[in-house]
């Protein structure tokens, strides 16, 4: 199942190019749109909850949000509780981090994250990953996984 | 979502671009054009999604290796950073260090000053000290002089006294006998003569003892002052 949009909040930004290539090529999304902070991408998510019909600014199905996103008010995690408590309905949200801190795992868990990706070279095999348990993202009955 | 069919005049068009140009199609519009009934587009589109593969790949390989030496850099940059806050700490400790060891000259050089004060006030004192045991051996010694020579004076004096007052009364007694005609008037005028001679060698004695005693109290002040 190939997603249709994702959202990467990330202020890397050679990690934007990164995740672009290997969602292209391992087909896991048809668009990706990526933002360097926690802020704008609050911002998005009010848009498309106060214009839901405008085709040009569309909802992803999934988002992907860095735990530390330098330039920022707030931090991933508590991107990921705003989107999922105040604009989310279906989106699938999970913390993409090099961190794998069992604390900020958990913190993660509490705000309602699904999955937590841990950040490396070889971010690949853990997409691909990913991408066959998609389906029970979106169908609400996987439950919550750290892919290492 | 639903994909797009091109007509077969566009898919040719794109085969043509592709065989004389070498330009294909690429990227995720290649993921949603449904493939055409003949097989040149298929083998098209095929060939377009392996290419957009293998300069995905390449540009993946160059971006984690950008990224794994930004890492890098920020790395350095983050370590050149803590060494230069250790190098400031270093720096201000360095200075506050010097602060202090010139608050400490300063006051090494005060109790300098104090001392080099107290020290002339004691070489004065010591000065003071030193001219006035001179002068108080000075007034010492003359009152030893005066006192000796009052002693000599007063000694030599009695001495005299008798030696005149015996002189006069054997004179006197000699004269007498001399008048009176007196028998004993050989005998007392040789005993008076030996008298007299006694007395004359005992006075220039006494004489010369007191020279004597002064010229040697001479030397030994002078002495003394050597």
């Amino acid at each position: 199942m190939i997603i249709k949009s994702i959202l990467l909040v990330d202020d890397e930004n050679l990690f934007h190019l990164v995740f672009e290539d290997a969602c292209s090529l391992l087909d896991i999304s048809l668009t990706l749109q990526s933002v360097s902070s926690a802020d704008e991408a609050e911002k998005m998510f009010k848009h498309y909850m106060d214009h839901p019909n405008d085709n040009q600014f569309q909802k992803p199905e999934v988002v992907f949000v860095d735990l530390n996103i330098v330039g920022s008010s707030f931090d991933g995690i508590e991107l990921v509780r705003r989107i999922n408590f105040h604009y989310g309905n279906g989106v699938v949200i999970g913390i993409i981090s090099s961190s794998a801190d069992q604390t900020e795992i958990s913190r993660s868990l509490q705000s309602g994250a699904q999955f937590w990706i841990v950040k490396s070279d070889d971010i690949e095999p853990r997409l691909e990953d990913f991408k066959k348990d998609y389906p029970a993202y979106k169908n609400r009955t996987a439950e919550f996984k750290v892919y290492k | 979502m639903n994909k797009i069919q091109l007509e077969e005049d566009t898919c040719k068009e794109f085969e043509r671009i592709a065989t004389e140009y070498k330009i294909y199609l690429e990227g995720n519009i290649l993921k949603v054009i449904e493939p055409l009934g003949y097989d040149e587009f298929n083998e098209y589109i095929a060939l377009a999604k392996k290419n957009d593969n293998i300069n995905r790949k390449k540009r993946l390989e160059v971006t984690k290796q950008v990224q794994a030496q930004n890492k890098e850099l920020q790395e350095k940059q983050n370590k050149n950073q803590t060494l230069m806050e250790d190098l400031q700490e270093a720096i201000e400790k360095d200075k506050q260090a010097n602060a202090s060891m010139e608050e400490q000259n300063s006051e090494l050089k005060e109790t300098h000053q104090k001392n080099e004060a107290l020290m002339s006030e004691l070489k004065d004192a010591l000065s003071e000290a030193e001219n006035a045991k001179t002068t108080a051996q000075n007034d010492l010694d003359v009152i030893q002089k005066k006192t000796q020579f009052e002693l000599i004076g007063n000694i030599v004096s009695y001495a005299l006294y008798v030696i005149v007052g015996t002189g006069l009364i054997t004179t006197a007694l000699y004269v007498m006998a001399i008048i009176k005609g007196s028998p004993e008037t050989t005998l007392i005028g040789s005993t008076w003569s030996n008298l007299f001679g006694i007395l004359l060698t005992n006075s220039f004695s006494i004489i010369g003892t007191i020279m004597g005693v002064k010229y040697a109290s001479k030397d030994e002040s002078s002495n003394a002052n050597k």
